[in-house]
């Protein structure tokens, strides 16, 4: 049985920085995966792909901020290993779309989702 | 069904200047029909050609780069250098950008007419989300968003717009939204034409509405102070939106843009009267 008192105590015991990486991560992973799953079929449904694309970004600046949020307070901390992996997922995003090209839209969201989900198990590491 | 957009104005006795047009990001030659016509009245043979992803289904525009624009319109340059004793480079929008990219390269570029210059998009139809938008371009979303294509369309005169959102409905050649990788390319080609701006060295008239409603007068002020143009000239429309060509005053437009190339041509009509052109810099 999963002693629920022990998970929020556990939760109320992670920095807010920790929580709100791991909660970004969970909210694009899946919305990359929708994305992937509705792009070909409603490509025509412009204002859908605006909302949808303006919500995701959104999430990525928040995604953003949390991990200069948690690699700063480490840093302070004195904690530099930890301060120093999460950067490295603030440029994976751009570093995906630099390469990507439309004809492989799918793998390149694919490779997205990827380095996601690695900084996603990086974050529950920490726990 | 991107080759029949294309528009030859050919005049039948052997004419020695030629213009070259170039159409708006997502647009089609088809909003240069009339700016080529008065062009082609005025004495100058007129071409005009889809660019490389327009014209076509939606898709297309989504897989081209700004390199086979650039590609494109330097060949079609180079031909007609081979053709004509003078040749004028004219684009509105990112047909603009492209003849400023082209005049950068090649300097025996006689003169251009650079209407809506788009090197920024900062109109006031930009959406309030725009801070968003290098993170929707330098990302794989830039394959997932479009802009869409609203009110006002470009243009001040509501008869016309109209007709345009008519039209749109109807999905003809213009596309109804921007797809980001669009954007992303065209602001690829801004950042290597900005760059190589002080190369212009072709007599140059700007034309930018007060009221873009896609791209402030920033960017035409840009091209104005950057430059390398010892002839210059900014006139600031009062009465028109982004398509310059077709709103309000798009016979003015049409109007300063014979006068401009007369001015600068070998083989202007005999009743022309140049001394009626300034040449100094005017504007800002």
């Amino acid at each position: 049985m999963i002693d629920t008192s022990q998970i929020y105590s556990i939760i109320h015991q992670l920095p807010v920085s920790l929580i709100s990486i791991i909660v970004t991560n969970v909210l694009l992973i899946l919305g990359f995966i929708l994305g992937k799953l509705l792009l070909y079929k409603y490509e025509n449904a412009i204002k859908l792909f605006a909302y949808f694309s303006v919500v995701i970004s959104i999430l990525f600046v928040l995604y953003f901020v949390s991990i200069l949020w948690f690699s700063i307070s480490n840093l302070y901390l004195g904690n530099a290993v930890y301060a120093a992996i999460f950067p490295i997922f603030l440029f994976l995003p751009f570093i995906t779309g630099h390469f990507a090209s439309y004809e492989k839209v799918h793998f390149y969201t694919n490779i997205q989702i990827l380095t996601l989900i690695i900084s996603l198990l990086l974050a529950l590491s920490f726990i | 069904m991107g080759q029949s957009l294309d528009f030859e104005f050919i005049h039948e006795d052997k004419c020695k200047r030629a213009v070259l047009l170039f159409h708006g990001m997502t647009g089609s030659p088809f909003e240069m029909k009339k700016m080529g016509k008065a062009l082609y009245d005025a004495d100058f043979d007129v071409f005009c050609y889809c660019l490389p992803g327009h014209g076509t289904s939606p898709i297309n525009i989504k897989t081209v780069r700004w390199e086979d624009w650039y590609t494109d319109s330097t060949y079609h340059y180079r031909e007609l250098t081979q053709k004509y004793d003078e040749v004028y480079l004219g684009g509105l929008c990112m047909g603009a950008v492209l003849a400023l990219a082209i005049a950068a390269e090649y300097r025996e570029v006689r003169g251009i007419i650079s209407l809506s210059t788009t090197l920024f998009l900062d109109g006031w139809t930009i959406p309030w989300y725009n801070f968003l938008m290098p993170i929707g371009v330098h990302t794989i979303l830039r394959y997932y968003y479009s802009f869409p294509e609203r009110e006002p369309y470009g243009l001040k005169n509501e008869a016309l717009r109209k007709k345009i959102a008519a039209l749109q409905k109807r999905n003809t050649e213009a596309l109804d939204n921007y797809p980001m990788s669009c954007i992303y390319e065209l602001l690829k080609l801004s950042k290597y034409t900005q760059k190589n701006m002080f190369k212009v060295k072709a007599p140059i008239l700007l034309m930018h509405a007060k009221e873009d409603d896609l791209t402030s007068p920033k960017s035409a002020e840009f091209v104005y102070k950057n430059t390398g143009s010892s002839i210059r000239k900014y006139i600031r429309l009062e009465d028109s939106y982004h398509l310059v060509v077709m709103d309000n005053e798009r016979d003015f437009v049409f109007e300063k843009s014979i006068e401009f190339l007369n001015s600068l041509s070998n083989f202007a009509p005999q009743n022309y009267n140049s001394a009626s052109i300034i040449f100094e810099s005017e504007g800002l």
